[in-house]
């Protein structure tokens, strides 16, 4: 156990984040630094969908060139391709590493109760959460501990995480974070 | 009974009536001297008695300057060419009690010996170098220092000491990572100004945005 200790804390001294950002990892993050995530990972779901689109007309240009027009897409089918979009590429980069592109230019992580890892349920309630009301993330300036609505309801939180790779997350962090849920 | 002086007196080139002349002439000569040589004998065997008794060895002695007898001699010469030394050292080591040159040597004080010993001359001497090459078992002694050796913590140090990630960072970081490295602390930044805003505004004092992990 020793050696374990030893071993993290030698992980954390040799860590690769920068000496001005350490005080900062592992806390919630706030709404600024979130906004922009989401913004970059709202351009990033825009670009799949643009991709998307501009399949389908390739497609459609390939099997009937001649009487090719520009095929007009429904706003609720739009919508709805966005939506499972932003689901599917939420729940798979969540799952996978915790983080979508957004987070990753960030230095964001998405954590499960507990500071654990987010499992493929966990981070399909959330993507759905978030999906179906993005407007959550403003009230992570009124709480008092940086959640977002969805944080609120799922026990999930939002982290500022430099390392490239998930650290262990320690058992008494849950206790003393879930015992401090006052807003 | 055999006369001495017969044999040569029948050797000489005499006529034999001469010899028989001689013969008895020269028996009781020879005789006489042997008897005189006799009493002669036990005369001076019974002076030197006489000698031995009436002299006070003791006072002959005395009167005998022995320094100045041993300063003429060469004594360690003699030692060397007339003793068998090796017999006398092997006499000496059998007769050697152990517990006395134990005792002898619980006795002396090996301190002030060592301390009158030249000790760098003594190194000076010696190829420690090749001793310790030839007589060391170099595996166990490394493997003794290391199973002593925190090389963990001696390696954090040396990291820690040579700012290690930092070197790493500044030597692979492109443009496009301090750009990132930038946005992220000015996100933090800005994030911490919102908090301190809406915080005065609700007239809140304590914010808890969880424990820093590092």
């Amino acid at each position: 156990m020793d050696d374990e200790a030893a071993i993290e804390a030698a992980h954390a001294r040799i860590s690769p984040v920068p000496r001005e950002a350490r005080p900062f990892q592992g806390q919630r993050a706030g709404i600024v630094t979130r906004l922009v995530a989401a913004t970059l990972d709202g351009l990033v779901i825009g670009a799949v969908l643009l991709c998307g689109y501009l399949g389908l007309v390739g497609l459609i240009f390939l099997l009937n060139p001649r009487s090719f027009t520009w095929p007009e897409l429904g706003v609720v089918f739009s919508l709805a391709a966005a939506f499972a979009v932003a689901f599917v590429y939420f729940t798979v980069f969540w799952t996978l590493s915790g983080r979508t592109y957004g987070y990753l230019v960030m230095g964001l992580r998405v954590l499960g109760i507990g500071g654990r890892r987010l499992r493929l349920i966990g981070a399909a309630l959330r993507a759905a959460f978030v999906v179906i009301v993005p407007i959550g993330i403003v009230w992570i300036p009124f709480s008092r501990n940086n959640k977002s609505l969805q944080d609120l309801v799922l026990g999930t939180r939002v982290v500022y995480d430099w390392e490239p790779r998930p650290v262990r997350p320690k058992p008494f962090e849950a206790v003393t974070e879930d015992d401090a849920e006052a807003s | 009974m055999r006369i001495p002086g017969m044999s040569t007196l029948t050797s000489l080139p005499v006529p034999p009536i001469v010899q028989a002349a001689l013969a008895p002439v020269v028996r009781r000569s020879t005789s006489y001297a042997l008897t005189a040589g006799m009493l002669l004998d036990r005369l001076i065997d019974d002076l030197i008695a006489e000698v031995v008794r009436r002299v006070d060895i003791d006072q002959v002695i005395d009167r005998v300057d022995v320094n100045a007898v041993l300063d003429k001699v060469d004594l360690t010469e003699t030692v060397l060419t007339r003793v068998d030394l090796d017999v006398v050292v092997r006499q000496v080591l059998t007769r050697v009690d152990e517990e006395q040159v134990a005792e002898l040597a619980a006795k002396a004080d090996v301190d002030a010996i060592a301390r009158r010993l030249d000790i760098d001359a003594v190194l000076d001497r010696m190829d420690l170098t090749s001793t310790v090459l030839k007589r060391v078992d170099l595996v166990r002694v490394v493997d003794a220092v290391l199973d002593q050796m925190d090389l963990i913590a001696l390696a954090n140090e040396i990291i820690e000491g040579v700012d290690l990630p930092e070197i790493i960072r500044d030597s692979t970081g492109s443009m496009a990572s301090e750009t990132v490295k930038g946005v992220r602390m000015q996100g933090i930044g800005a994030d911490q100004a919102v908090d301190r805003a809406i915080d005065r505004l609700l007239l809140r004092r304590t914010r808890s945005p969880g424990p820093a992990s590092s």
